[in-house]
């Protein structure tokens, strides 16, 4: 049976979810539930309609379908094969730094089509990378990867569970096993004022990572509030938090450093 | 004691402030900088009209002009450079027309007075219509929208190495020599011979300058570089340059002396042209690199020609060397609106790839852009032109390339409105029986086939009289064949590839995709319904937002992608199948320079969504919103599957902000960019990297941000100069690409 999966996009010329120019795959459905998603359209599993109020133009034939932007729907199915073919699209550009990313939701949610995709990916000759909160561990997909992007949200166990909906010992423990498998990591955390912006969170996490073999490098990204527009088309209450400031993601930098 | 860095640094604040006060002198101008210095106080030249037309045509009237004019011009030397001479006023300027006629001349009462009355009994006109009318051609150019190209000027290139060689007395002794020689071609001979004795009259004007400057300047650094500059004035006045710094003044006054003339803005190989010069002079012990360095920021300062640098010979050999990296770094220093293309190809020393990527990344100011070597060469050969030549020919305007000395393109100057000739199809189309998209593209084919047919028509007046309107008087000094022969450039080419573009692109491809998908695919639509949709310019939105929410050119893989490959494929064919008289042969390319506003101001509701009157797609590159994504590689990847294939250019045209530093690779990311569209088989790459937040600040009040350039289409201009218009064309597009 051919692998399908929900995607919300795909996105080309994609130049910061890995190195090179790259083309992100996002699927949709997240285990997780952190408050300040920026892509909260990725949680569900299932399709949702996105509404835009302000490019409705009042026809009153929506059911016919909507071509003003107004309601636009979150979530194609999509199987491997139509999903590689967009990736191939830019497979002249990728060189060997770039490649196809696998992102979400969370992509280790939908094993069978991620393993499917970068399987495919690789035997295309296109390099391969994942974004993931490695909420689980999956040996056959790591071996994969030219390269995991992981989060490490919060170091604190009860403030992970909080905030996100799940304890963080699992996701800690499966960095570590991919670490002993010797897959090439960069871990991140999204700062978020209030959150996590603490120079204690941001220097336990780098102890751990320090301990291990395998992570290129300790990206902290900041916290931006793109997420609430969407929730807002959503029909979706969002949290609002405040984006950290640029001396604060200075000074918290200095706690990230790994060497 | 002042430093080469400190007085670049006060040369770009006399930038800034011409800048601002040619602003103030001549309004908007939606045109390349120039490198133009603002008009004295009291300038005034008197045209003197030759024709009943009202206007001043051929040998006597071009060449009494030119030395009017030149002669108007003061001499222009700052004691902070190195090179002199500066241009502020051009000859087209007498010529009314409107399109290019600056404010200081509609304010000048006297001078509009003289125009626009007396001798004249109307406007003067570029084209001298009386001798040579074409009425029979003008219902179709309207019809179709067409750019004919007649009145048009330079749009060719000059072989610098002849006049370098020779020097202004060399060219005098030449025009002498021959004029013995070719009987009966004494006023040719003696136009030419007024022309360049002008330009050293003008030369001589700066030495006087210079000796007044001199006797009142106290800095001894700066009192040794004027009285170098003096004495390479007096070698050049009549002398061929010997030195690098002489062939650089030698263009310098050349320079001037061909915008005032015709505009022309072709510059030349820039690094293999004054390399022995270099090599010579460092040789000898007499120039280091930081000297070399300023004299090229000075050069480029004085006139933003265009340039190419580094490129590959007719052995596929690269020709990159230490002069193409001090000519970058030359453009580093001053870092103004500087028209340097680099050639791309595929043994391109990467090391200066990454530099030229660098300064556009570090600078921000739209230079360089890149062209590609593969089908350019390859394309042109298939016009029947051999390697050598092929590689001979380089970027030297807007969109377009040219060989230099020998070819006659008229690039850049004849364009069609394929958005008009498809209006005109669907306007045939309404009334029959059968409507379908394929009934269409044959209706479209065959308008385009009579778009193209009064086009060669045009063209060719323009050849056969453009001499007797306007002779090159100028650019013929350094055209193989020209003083030798006693013939015009346009007469003594040995190559006639004559450009013709199309426009539109875009505007046609998504309209026949979203017509197939809503009317006959889906139904969604009648035919009926749309024709009424576009009469009355989309009064239901609801159908205006059917038309345009279906997948776009350079979407990837789409409907429109592919009418857009068909659509070239057909301009192409039906542009090399006019025949042509005298070994003519026209030339195909998508290009609209930065006509989108006025050609979209022709064209009724298209139906792709567009209102009437709106501007058309920009060259070939795709319409707004034409991925979520707005994805550069897609855009890229489109463009690259249009090119015309006979090389002339489709160029891409790009505008992005890649919120990605050096450091975090930024340089590799467009780098793999660019050379992958070039593999892909790209032509040229106009590109802006642009900092969204000074664009927006600029766009809002220009006078925060006076040095920002952009690179409007093919040149490059002072965003703080060009109309709101303007500004909102280039900031509607950039944030396109966010």
């Amino acid at each position: 049976m051919t692998t399908k999966a929900l995607i919300t996009d795909i996105q080309r010329f994609s130049i910061h979810d890995g190195p090179g120019i790259r083309t992100t795959v996002f699927l949709k459905g997240c285990p997780l539930h952190c408050l300040w998603c920026h892509n909260p359209e990725t949680v569900s599993f299932s399709q949702e309609t996105f509404f835009y109020p302000e490019k409705c133009i009042s026809c009153g034939k929506c059911t016919q379908g909507c071509y003003s932007g107004a309601r636009v729907v979150c979530g194609r199915e999509m199987t491997v094969e139509e999903v590689l073919e967009e990736v191939k699209r830019d497979a002249p550009y990728y060189g060997c730094e770039g490649g196809v990313t696998v992102s979400g939701g969370e992509p280790l949610a939908h094993r069978a089509f991620t393993l499917a995709l970068l399987r495919a990916c690789r035997a295309a000759g296109i390099g391969t990378a994942m974004e993931s909160s490695m909420y689980r561990h999956d040996p056959e997909i790591l071996a994969e990867l030219d390269l995991l992007m992981a989060d490490i949200k919060i170091f604190d166990g009860d403030l992970h569970r909080r905030y996100t909906g799940m304890d963080n010992a699992e996701i800690l423990a499966n960095i570590k096993k991919a670490d002993e498998m010797g897959v090439p990591m960069i871990v991140r955390t999204p700062i978020v004022s209030g959150v996590n912006d603490t120079a204690d969170n941001i220097a336990k996490t780098a102890a751990f990572l320090k301990s291990l073999h395998h992570v290129a490098r300790y990206e902290l990204l900041p916290y931006h509030p793109l997420g609430q527009t969407k929730a807002a088309a959503l029909g979706q209450d969002a949290h609002v938090f405040e984006a950290p400031t640029k001396a604060k993601m200075e000074e918290l930098q200095v706690y990230a450093d790994l060497s | 004691m002042l430093t080469y860095r400190d007085r670049i640094d006060t040369m770009r604040r006399t930038k800034i402030e011409h800048t601002l006060a040619k602003r103030a002198q001549n309004g908007y101008t939606d045109l390349d900088d120039f490198g133009t210095v603002p008009l004295p106080e009291g300038y005034y030249a008197e045209p003197w009209y030759n024709s009943e037309n009202g206007s001043f045509y051929g040998l006597d009237g071009m060449s009494e002009n030119f030395c009017r004019v030149l002669a108007a011009h003061p001499a222009y030397v700052d004691p902070m450079e190195m090179l002199c001479g500066r241009w502020r006023d051009m000859l087209v300027n007498y010529r009314g027309d409107v399109h290019y006629m600056p404010d200081w001349i509609k304010k000048n009462e006297k001078l509009r007075n003289f125009m626009s009355s007396g001798v004249t009994a109307q406007w003067s006109k570029r084209w001298d219509e009386k001798r040579f009318p074409y009425d029979d051609l003008k219902p179709l150019q309207k019809l179709y929208n067409i750019t004919t190209g007649i009145d048009g000027d330079a749009h060719f290139a000059c072989d610098y190495r002849i006049g370098l060689s020779l020097g202004f007395g060399g060219l005098l002794e030449k025009i002498r020599h021959y004029r013995g020689v070719n009987c009966g071609k004494e006023a040719f001979y003696d136009a030419e011979e007024r022309c360049v004795l002008a330009i050293v009259d003008f030369i001589d004007r700066h030495i006087v300058k210079i000796g007044e400057l001199l006797a009142d300047e106290t800095r001894p650094e700066i009192k040794e570089s004027l009285e170098k500059m003096k004495t390479v004035c007096e070698n050049i006045r009549l002398g061929a340059p010997k030195t690098f710094h002489e062939a650089c003044q030698w263009v310098a006054f050349f320079n001037c002396a061909s915008r005032i003339y015709t505009r022309d803005g072709a510059g030349f190989q820039m690094d293999t042209v004054l390399l022995p010069y270099y090599e010579a002079d460092v040789k000898a012990g007499i120039l280091d690199d930081e000297t070399a360095k300023f004299l090229i920021a000075n050069l480029l300062l004085i006139d933003p020609h265009y340039y190419q640098i580094s490129g590959v010979d007719e052995q596929d050999r690269d020709l990159t060397n230490h002069l193409s990296y001090l000519i970058l770094g030359g453009a580093d220093m001053i870092n103004i609106s500087c028209n340097l293309t680099v050639r791309v190809h595929e043994n391109c020393d990467p090391a200066f790839l990454r530099y030229a990527v660098e300064c556009l990344f570090r600078h921000k100011n739209g230079w360089p852009r890149f062209c590609g070597d593969k089908t350019l060469c390859e394309g042109y050969m298939r016009n029947g032109v051999d390697k050598k030549t092929a590689r001979e020919r380089i970027a030297v305007g807007c969109n377009w390339m040219a060989v230099p000395g020998k070819e006659f393109p008229m690039n850049d100057t004849v364009k069609i409105n394929i958005a008009k000739v498809m209006e005109v199809a669907l306007g045939e189309m309404r009334d029959a029986p059968i409507k379908s998209t394929e009934a269409l593209f044959a209706l479209f084919e065959k308008h385009l086939e009579k778009a193209v047919e009064v086009t060669a028509a045009g063209v060719n007046l323009h050849l056969d009289h453009v001499h007797e309107v306007t002779p090159e008087l100028i650019m013929n000094l350094m055209f193989h064949h020209s003083l030798e022969q006693g013939l015009d450039a346009s007469e003594c080419a040995e190559l006639y590839t004559v450009g013709v573009d199309g426009a539109g692109l875009a505007v046609v491809a998504d309209s026949f995709a979203a017509m197939e998908q809503r009317v006959e695919q889906e139904k969604k639509l009648t035919w009926d319904a749309l024709y009424e949709a576009l009469q009355n310019d989309f009064a239901d939105e609801r159908v205006r937002a059917m038309l345009q929410s279906t997948p776009k050119y350079c979407g990837g893989g789409t409907a429109a992608d592919a009418w857009a490959a068909r659509l070239t494929e057909s301009f192409s064919g039906v542009v090399k199948a006019q025949k042509m008289p005298k070994g003519r042969q026209l030339v195909p390319g998508w290009f609209s320079w930065a006509r989108s506003i006025e050609y979209g101001s022709v064209v009724g509701a298209t139906p792709n969504g567009r209102r009437a009157g709106e501007p058309i797609s920009h060259g070939a590159n795709p319409n707004p919103h034409f991925r979520t994504d707005g994805a550069v590689t897609a855009q890229a990847s489109g463009i690259a599957a249009v090119q015309c294939g006979y090389g002339n250019t489709a160029p891409l045209q790009l505008e992005f902000d890649p919120k990605i530093t050096i450091e975090e690779g930024g340089v590799e990311i467009v780098m793999q960019l660019i050379k992958t569209h070039f593999l892909q088989g790209g032509t040229l790459i106009n590109i802006n990297i642009l900092d969204s937040e000074k664009l927006l600040e600029a766009h809002e009040n220009p006078e925060r941000h006076p040095d920002l350039v952009v690179r409007v289409t093919g040149f490059t201009a002072y965003f703080a100069s060009l109309s709101p218009g303007f500004r909102r064309l280039v900031v509607s597009r950039f944030l396109e690409g966010m």
